[in-house]
């Protein structure tokens, strides 16, 4: 964050005194953040939806597949079950609650795995340029040629067996392409700045000018898309379980509870309204801390 | 076996059926109005959805839907009352004294659609080219036990066979046909009911291709127009048709859908009279919707659970015996297919003769204590459990996730895995016993006989791997029996054996459930035909 100081002092010499880290980018996001509703309320979502994706037993009454009674299948909530009970008679909140964590986890490894890629990859790409850069564009437009749904099922198809980690590899397979795109954008765009050409002229090395120039100028943007990117990579994932190529028993996901749902919900339609609500609600919870995330990093908008 | 073809998701068939559905939709000249507007002076028509047959030359289908189409194309030498009872139709009688030797006499002065007269030759043609091993056809085991099956179907691959006549196959005079078994079945007659022992003209064997497109039967309906794939296959009256089942509508109109969902939203919509397989999950909102059009149906199909007997670990019948009890068969079918299936405690469904509904005893109660103390008795089991299924139907698998929780919870097998087969490579993963654990086995009857389940499931060279020779002998004696009669009292011997050491749980016997529009009347479905002949055009 340095430089993003330094230059902004030289262009723009202000009367604010300059304070180390009270002054960056990343601080006047926060301080404009702390001040949005939306901010608080996506964030409080969203960090109950974490403790339920990492201590599902403090929310839950029984684990995933337990003390399922199938005779109660379907029955609507009553005292005991709050949400109901599910096509197997399991106990539907409890059900619920241990389907956060397939989404949550998904979403964020998704997310950061694709983040990484994005990164590097558009950073040599957009810093370098030449072949290097030709190479890395036209596999990323390749990738980007793939339609999502049906790239995913031909994978996921040909490779049976699939945990939450095969479904990790294939949403990123399919999803660090635009990242990339932006990320190598952004360097190019800082690539000649002043700032830069001082750091070369003082005879800093590639890495450091890449690390500690432009990486910290150029990432902001990336970072916004990979928020909202999040809340696609959930859904995705819903999908993908929904048209039965993703997870399976006995792993328990939103997606998975849809599927059975679409027989059956005209009949009985608490099986698709909770988990609906539930994958909904983090969904949005996530675009929107996304879209705050940008009017906030974004001076141009404030 | 008849496998009935679900597929689903194929997105180019779903396309197709989009397009289907919009223009039977609203269109005027479409022919799915046509369907329903009949009754205006026009010719008298009504539709049947159907999925895609995959065939339509007798021999070489065993497809459902094929079957749907070729009941109303052909009349067989014998056909099954709604009881099961074998009944003469394009036959006078068939006997026989020895159940080896069977005489069938044919009625004289019917005619195929072009014109030929139905003689004995007709049939012992259309067998032999049904039996030729090179022709490869689907048909082609049920001709095993006719004397000089094995001279067609030579062992060695790729050899041709010196004939393309079976000698077990003699034609006396035109209306005399003499049929050598290689030893005595009582079943025969049954037998003959099913379309595979169609009769076929002349003019098939010119271009055996085209006839699969546009065959030319002998039934109350003839092809009218080419079969439209993925489309429709349209049917109209015989005129010259002789036989005691003159169709009442003018013409009958197949409508190909992707998907029996599809089908049946079309039927609320009214844009299709008939679908004999609405959805079991969708059974009680029909019953609502339809009244008393909708239409159940007793069926020969049943599920069951089979155990790969090969495997070390599931050698031991009482493990088998302790699944078998640990599973509440009755609250799967409540809570999966609406209840519209039935639980089975028999090997065969209930509408075959020799039925008996408690053949399993207590084995097939839901019984969780009992269960989990023969499972301890017999070792437990270690390791992971997988269990098959295909991925057809999204039913499959709810049901097997019960199961796998039942297992869990009153067995406490802890680590239970699914193997979802793609349905294409289903029956290759079974055939070639790659599977290490319990699996989904599905039969469709081919006729209403304990034979048609015992001898395939779990007669000699079956998938489990279960070998039992009381079983076999049995099943051989049942067979050379006097008559019918006497062969189910050896049936059911065999059965309790099969029982008794249970490679296979039996799990439910499925309903068919059909559905009509008002446009349409005296709809008598059975078991063994949808009677299209009978319907009338109001």
């Amino acid at each position: 964050m340095v430089d993003l100081k330094a230059s902004a002092e030289t262009a723009a010499p202000g009367p604010r005194p300059a304070r180390e880290v009270r002054g960056s980018l990343w601080y006047d996001a926060w301080l404009d953040l702390r001040r949005r509703v939306l901010f608080w309320i996506s964030a409080v979502i969203l960090l109950l939806a974490c403790a339920m994706a990492a201590f599902p037993s403090l929310f839950a009454r029984l684990g995933p597949n337990e003390g399922c009674r199938l005779r109660m299948s379907k029955k609507g909530p009553d005292a005991t079950a709050l949400f109901g009970y599910d096509l197997q008679g399991c106990d539907y909140w409890s059900q619920i609650v241990h389907g956060t964590r397939a989404s949550v986890l998904i979403g964020v490894a998704v997310t950061v795995f694709a983040l990484f890629i994005a990164v590097v990859l558009g950073l040599v790409g957009g810093y370098y340029g030449g072949v290097l850069d030709a190479i890395i564009s036209r596999v990323t437009d390749v990738f980007f040629g793939i339609p999502f749904v049906l790239g995913s099922t031909v994978v996921l198809v040909a490779f049976p067996g699939h945990g939450i980690w095969a479904m990790t590899i294939v949403l990123v397979l399919l999803g660090w392409t635009t990242m990339t795109r932006l990320m190598r954008g952004q360097v190019i765009a800082v690539r000649d700045s002043d700032y830069v050409q001082a750091a070369r002229a003082l005879g800093a090395s590639d890495r450091r000018i890449m690390l500690k120039h432009i990486l910290p100028n150029s990432v902001a943007p990336v970072f916004v898309v990979a928020m909202l990117n999040i809340g696609n990579v959930i859904s995705g994932e819903a999908t993908l379980d929904y048209l039965g190529v993703g997870l399976q028993y006995p792993d328990v996901s939103w997606g998975l509870q849809l599927n059975v749902a679409q027989t059956f919900f005209s009949e009985y339609p608490h099986l698709l309204v909770f988990p609906a609500l539930f994958l909904t609600a983090t969904v949005l919870s996530f675009l929107m801390l996304g879209d705050v995330v940008r009017d906030a990093l974004d001076p141009k908008l404030r | 076996m008849t496998v009935l073809n679900k597929a689903r998701g194929a997105a180019v068939m779903l396309a197709a059926a989009l397009a289907l559905g919009a223009c039977g939709g609203s269109s005027g000249s479409s022919s799915g109005d046509q369907a329903g507007q009949g009754g205006q002076g026009g010719p008298k028509q009504f539709s049947v959805a159907l999925n895609e047959p995959d065939h339509l030359m007798p021999g070489n289908t065993s497809s459902s839907y094929s079957i749907t189409v070729l009941q109303a194309l052909f009349d067989t030498l014998v056909v099954l009352d709604p009881s099961g009872q074998p009944q003469m139709r394009a036959a006078e009688s068939v006997t026989s004294q020895d159940q080896q030797t069977w005489t069938i006499k044919i009625k004289p002065g019917q005619k195929f659609h072009n014109g030929e007269p139905v003689t004995a030759e007709s049939f012992a043609d259309a067998w032999n080219a049904t039996a030729y091993g090179p022709n490869a056809w689907t048909n082609n085991y049920y001709f095993t036990n006719i004397e000089g099956y094995a001279d067609l179907n030579p062992e060695a691959e790729g050899a041709k066979p010196a004939t393309d006549k079976m000698s077990g196959l003699k034609v006396v005079d035109p209306n005399t046909l003499e049929v050598h078994l290689t030893e005595p079945f009582s079943q025969f007659p049954i037998t003959l009911a099913y379309t595979g022992f169609a009769p076929m003209p002349k003019a098939a064997f010119t271009d055996l291709k085209a006839y699969d497109q546009a065959p030319i039967g002998n039934g109350p309906f003839a092809l009218d127009g080419a079969w439209a794939h993925n489309r429709q296959i349209k049917v109209k009256k015989f005129a010259g048709y002789a036989g005691a089942r003159a169709a009442k509508a003018d013409a009958v109109l197949f409508k190909i859908y992707a998907s029996r969902d599809t089908a049946y939203t079309d039927l609320r919509a009214g844009n299709v009279d008939l679908l004999q397989t609405i959805p079991p999950a969708s059974a009680s909102e029909a019953k609502k919707l339809l009244g008393d059009r909708f239409v159940p149906t007793a069926s020969g199909t049943m599920d069951y659970l089979g155990f790969p007997v090969f495997d070390k670990r599931f050698q031991k019948p009482e493990l088998r015996r302790a699944i078998s009890m640990a599973i509440d068969r009755q609250a799967i079918v409540d809570a999966v297919y609406s209840g519209a299936f039935k639980p089975m405690s028999s090997l065969v469904a209930p509408l075959v003769p020799g039925y008996r509904e408690t053949a399993c005893g207590e084995a097939c109660v839901y019984d969780p204590a009992k269960a989990k103390a023969l499972y301890d008795q017999a070792g437990g089991f270690t390791g992971t459990l997988n269990l098959y299924f295909s991925n057809a139907d999204p039913s499959y698998e709810q049901w097997m996730q019960a199961v796998a929780n039942q297992l869990k919870e009153n067995l406490g097998i802890a680590d239970i895995q699914f193997r979802k087969i793609p349905a294409a490579d289903y029956l290759s993963t079974l055939r070639e016993k790659k599977e290490d654990g319990p699996y989904r086995n599905n039969w469709v009857m081919d006729y209403p006989s304990p034979q048609n389940y015992l001898q395939s499931m779990w007669g000699e060279g079956n998938r489990m791997g279960w070998e039992n020779k009381e079983f076999n002998d049995l099943i051989a004696k049942a067979n050379a029996a006097a008559s019918m009669e006497a062969s189910v009292p050896l049936y059911q011997q065999a059965e309790d054996i099969a029982l008794r050491e249970m490679p296979m749980i039996p799990l439910w016997n499925w309903q068919d459930q059909a559905g009509y529009s008002g446009k349409i009347g005296d709809v008598k479905i059975d078991a063994y035909s949808p009677n299209l002949d009978a319907i009338t055009v109001k």
